[in-house]
């Protein structure tokens, strides 16, 4: 199990919105382990959505470097962006951003289309129990539901990390939970390195590791001693 | 397969209906495109296969009277193949309808083994008595519902001939039978050839040993400029009125005109419906990725490259431009036989060599291709400005401003629905100025068909109402001194009466020639109303010459020029004559002159060969017994015959109005389709506050009205410069066409184009209807 999985060495991250720079990620530092469940906490504007598209290869920095398996991918082009994306990384968004047109199983398969390792669909459509859903369409399905189809989407790639973006921003506190679950589940049993992104500070409780950003900064990153089974945590 | 091309197809399903329209105006073009393409191809072919096997003649040469040795001079000179002499005139034919005029031409038959202008026997059996059957020239046949072995009465210098109609008969020469220049149309039944016996032509015509016509076959490779040359001063003593060359050939020269015209309209209409298809669908498939920002985040996202989705979205271009091309092409193949057929019915050719040329199969789908690939790139380009981290974020609103109007007191008074209107039109400044151009070009469009029917009408009405004001044309067989006239009016009932003289000319300036036909006619006559450019009337000067416009132009000549008529007629001098005006007539080519000026030029004083008249009363019956009358036309059957020929046009003419209709329909139903799209959370906002789904419709309606206003107004500046293209390329020899559009036809055109228009917005109700606003609201799936 690599200790140095991901580096994130002196990451800025500077927008230009009109004549104003924003300064989204100033100066930080921090190396996540192979196999890792890294919560990032933090407020609107903190900065964390953008630290997680950066790590994904979706931004690319201002200054700093990022390196993701030993490899420094600051500095890739579009085409290694595109294929370290492709390869390496699963995406899990707060509002799932399905494919309205496709099925459950289709807009897994879309996913497993392209990448060189993928899962079994079945496998992984029953270790998300959306077996017997796989021919709905995202409009025929919960909130709950049509999230685990997008991380059954971003598992089914067979990533080294899969990079959750709130969520469980846009459920029910339930139902939330049992996406929780399921993260952990993928950590624990598929041992893949899970980054979740959240302003839900009782999510940090099932982390690891949790990482708090505030204003671009990092105010504080800790180790947890005994993380707590997500049916346990409270909000 | 593959989830990207399933995800399409459903986009498709979804969209059905734009898909199908883009597709129906890309099919039209490729129909147009293949259809007479390989229509005008095989026209084409089969027209140069009949007159490879009839040994159609490469020169014609028209003379008073030429002997049997005229002909072997001809006949020996170097490169002339074959020489043969013929007899023919045209002369009145009884039929049972006593008011009815028919003139046929008679035509000797060669005697010769090798047959220039050989027949093509479509029934019956050769003639035995030469001096009693004949061949019919089959459409005029057809036209009369003669039979074989029936009768036919024509009437040879004043004397009735009773023949046998032995066969119907085709001819090159006469694939597009018109009785001359001015005709204009063909008129079969009123117009036809009979083919009588060399026997019989010499002896009913008193031309014993002589012919009026020698038609040569020239040695392949002949310059024939060199050899006509040879040929009219071989036979300039007897006299030559008209030598011309296959390609002047009347009959020759109308189809290749038709041709000519089909291959322009195979070369441009396409490209029009293509255009148009190909902004169509630039707009849609570059709207589709805008609304589709979240969905290319979320594939670049999963790894997809940039290559990848542009592909994906490029492929809904192609896909539409592959069943256009499918329909296009299909209905092309199948029409261009049909087409090929209708035109070779139409022109009297027997031989139908109809072939399927792939290359123009092939050429249509790679057009179809090239045009819905371009689009779909650069519709689809966009895709790569997309960066998946920011599309992952709701867009921001677009930034507002107060438009020129807000800025008055009149905004003010402007209900809250009308303010959305004029907002949305200001604001969506691309979509505005493409939706307003596409309505313009339908109405331009429609207006072409509005056009051409009114264009002959006035061509006919100018012609025929305006400038001839005679009821009644008549043609001796032979000069006869003017006191002729005098026997005219003690037969017919008439008002105004008046001599004429008519020749064709060989009219020369510089090295620029053309045979014409002069006429000869009194200055103060009122039966012609002679216009100049500037349109007042003009009379006729006692010396000098008036010039059609048409012939000015090809001659290169103005007012005040001189140029050189030569004569055909023995021991008279070619003449040089001032051009006094340049006129205006929009059918034929002409010069005039006073009558006396032209008789002491040509001929000598008093002698005539015509006379123009009009009267209240058929004339014909008066003149049946008349010797050396050939033919009577009246101005009334010509108008006639030209009615008939708009019923004719009226088809083409609905099917230009249905192209438009395609067109404007594509574009205003996938522009609202689009907009409801689009505007899906605004007007879930209206909703919310209580707007009912029909005033939500109404104000896309009113939305398109405007639009539609702006793109009728747009529309009449674009659809006369378009005319005028067309007036410039239409205009032939024969006939110029003026851009002269009544108002009707404007009000006409916009009334259409506004159907279009509605339709396509009926079409997108439902659209409104089905739209689940609250889940628009609350939705942000991709």
């Amino acid at each position: 199990m690599k200790t140095e999985f991901i580096k994130v060495d002196n990451l800025t991250k500077h927008y230009q919105m009109g004549e104003v720079i924003v300064r989204a990620i100033q100066d930080i530092s921090f190396t996540v382990k192979e196999g890792e469940f890294v919560v990032i906490l933090g407020p609107s504007g903190s900065g964390k959505s953008t630290l997680l598209n950066v790590i994904g290869g979706m931004d690319v920095p201002s200054t700093g470097q990022v390196v993701f398996n030993d490899i420094d991918i600051t500095n890739f082009n579009d085409r290694q962006l595109t294929a370290y994306r492709r390869n390496e990384v699963g995406f899990v968004f707060q509002f799932y951003n399905l494919m309205a047109n496709l099925t459950a199983k289709e807009n897994v398969e879309l996913a497993t289309e392209i990448c060189e390792h993928p899962l079994d669909i079945n496998e992984i459509l029953d270790a998300v129990e959306l077996m017997e859903r796989a021919d709905h369409f995202p409009a025929q399905m919960s909130g709950g539901e049509q999230q685990r189809v997008a991380i059954a989407r971003a598992v089914a790639k067979n990533p080294k990390i899969l990079l959750c973006d709130e969520p469980t921003g846009a459920l029910d506190f339930k139902t939330g939970l049992t996406i929780l679950k399921l993260l952990s589940k993928i950590n624990k049993e598929m041992k893949k390195t899970v980054m979740v992104i959240t302003h839900n500070a009782a999510i940090g409780q099932m982390a690891d590791r949790v990482i708090r950003l505030r204003s671009g900064k990092i105010t504080d990153d800790h180790y947890n001693e005994n993380p707590i089974n997500p049916e346990r945590i409270e909000w | 397969m593959k989830k990207m091309n399933v995800r399409l197809l459903r986009m498709i399903t979804q969209h059905v209906g734009q898909f199908i329209a883009i597709s129906l105006v890309i099919s039209v073009g490729l129909l147009t495109y293949v259809s007479f393409t390989m229509a005008m191809v095989n026209l084409e072919n089969s027209l140069n296969y009949y007159y490879e096997v009839s040994n159609f003649a490469d020169i014609y040469v028209e003379t008073l009277k030429v002997p049997e040795k005229g002909v072997v001079d001809v006949m020996e000179l170097d490169g002339v193949f074959h020489a043969q002499g013929r007899i023919q005139y045209d002369v009145p034919l009884k039929v049972k309808d006593e008011d009815e005029k028919v003139t046929v031409r008679i035509e000797s038959l060669p005697t010769d083994e090798y047959k220039i202008n050989d027949l093509y026997f479509y029934e019956g059996t050769e003639i035995k008595d030469p001096n009693k059957d004949a061949y019919v020239y089959n459409l005029f046949a057809n036209a009369r519902n003669m039979v074989v072995d029936g009768k036919i009465h024509p009437q040879i210098l004043g004397e009735e001939y009773e023949l046998n109609i032995k066969a119907f008969v085709g001819s090159p020469e006469f694939v597009y039978l018109m009785e001359n220049e001015q005709s204009l149309l063909p008129a079969p039944g009123k117009f036809g050839v009979i083919f009588v016996s060399e026997e019989f032509a010499m002896n009913s015509f008193g031309m014993n040993g002589y012919y009026n016509q020698i038609l040569i076959k020239a040695e392949p490779g002949t310059n024939l400029d060199i050899l006509q040359e040879r040929v009219e001063d071989t036979l300039d003593r007897y006299g030559i009125k008209r030598i011309y060359q296959k390609k002047d050939q009347l009959s020759h020269r109308m189809v290749y005109e038709e041709i000519t015209g089909g291959q322009k309209m195979a070369q441009t209409v396409p490209f029009v419906f293509l255009l148009v298809a190909a902004s169509i669908m630039v707009v849609m498939i570059s709207r589709t990725v805008k609304n589709d920002r979240i969905s290319i985040g979320v594939f670049k996202s999963m790894g997809y490259s940039n290559k990848e989705i542009v592909i994906h979205y490029m492929k809904y271009c192609v896909l539409i431009g592959f069943v256009g091309a499918l329909i296009g092409v299909t209905l092309g193949a199948l029409s261009a036989a049909g087409l090929a057929q209708m035109y070779t019915g139409f022109f009297a050719i027997p031989y139908l060599k109809i072939r399927v040329y792939p290359q123009y199969l092939f050429g249509a789908v790679l057009l179809s291709g090239a045009f819905s690939i371009g689009s779909g790139l650069i519709g689809a380009r966009s895709v790569l400005g997309i960066h998946p981290a920011e599309s992952m974020r709701p867009e921001p609103p677009k930034s507002g401003h107060r438009t020129i109007l807000e800025k008055t007191r009149v905004w003010k008074y402007i209900s809250f629905t009308e303010k959305i209107v004029i907002r949305n039109l200001l604001r969506s400044k691309r979509r505005f100025v493409f939706i307003t151009l596409g309505i313009s070009l339908t109405y331009a469009i429609v207006m072409v068909p509005m056009f051409m029917t009114n264009a002959f009408g006035q061509i006919f009405s100018d012609h025929y109402s305006e400038f001839l004001r005679m009821d009644y044309n008549i043609n001796f067989s032979e000069p006869v001194k003017d006191s002729a006239l005098n026997d005219i009016k003690g037969l017919v009932d008439y008002r105004v009466i008046s001599p004429k003289l008519e020749y064709p000319f060989e009219v020369e300036h510089l090295w620029r020639k053309k045979i014409v036909t002069v006429v000869g006619m009194p200055s103060s006559t009122d039966l012609y109303r002679f216009k100049n450019l500037d349109g007042n009337h003009v009379r006729l000067p006692s010396e000098g010459l008036f010039i059609t416009e048409g012939l000015a132009k090809l001659l290169e000549v103005q007012k005040g020029d001189w140029i050189q008529i030569n004569t055909f007629i023995p021991g008279r001098d070619d003449i040089s004559v001032e051009i006094i005006a340049v006129i205006d007539q929009s059918l034929g080519m002409n010069i005039y002159m006073d009558l006396p000026f032209m008789q002491e030029q040509f001929l000598e004083p008093n002698i005539i060969n015509g006379a123009m008249l009009t009267s209240a009363n058929p004339i014909k019956d008066e003149l049946e017994d008349v010797p050396k009358i050939s033919s009577v036309q009246s101005s009334l059957d010509l108008m006639g015959i030209f009615k008939e020929f708009l019923q004719l046009t009226l088809a083409s003419i609905s099917v230009l109005i249905l192209f438009a209709g395609i067109l404007g329909f594509a574009i205003v139903y996938n522009s609202s389709i689009m907009s409801v799209l689009e505007r899906r959370l605004e007007f879930s906002s209206l909703r919310v506050m209580g707007f009912k789904k029909n005033e939500i419709f109404f104000i896309l309606v009113r939305e398109n009205m405007v639009m539609t206003i702006l793109g009728i107004i747009l529309g009449i500046p674009i659809g006369r410069a378009m005319l005028y293209g067309m007036a410039e390329t239409f205009s032939t020899e024969l006939y110029s066409l003026n851009v002269d559009i009544p108002l009707e036809s404007y009000v006409a055109s916009g009334l259409l184009t506004l159907v279009f228009v509605l339709l396509a917005q009926v079409a997108t109700y439902s659209r409104i209807h089905r739209l689940d606003f609250i889940e628009a609201l609350k939705n942000r799936m991709t």
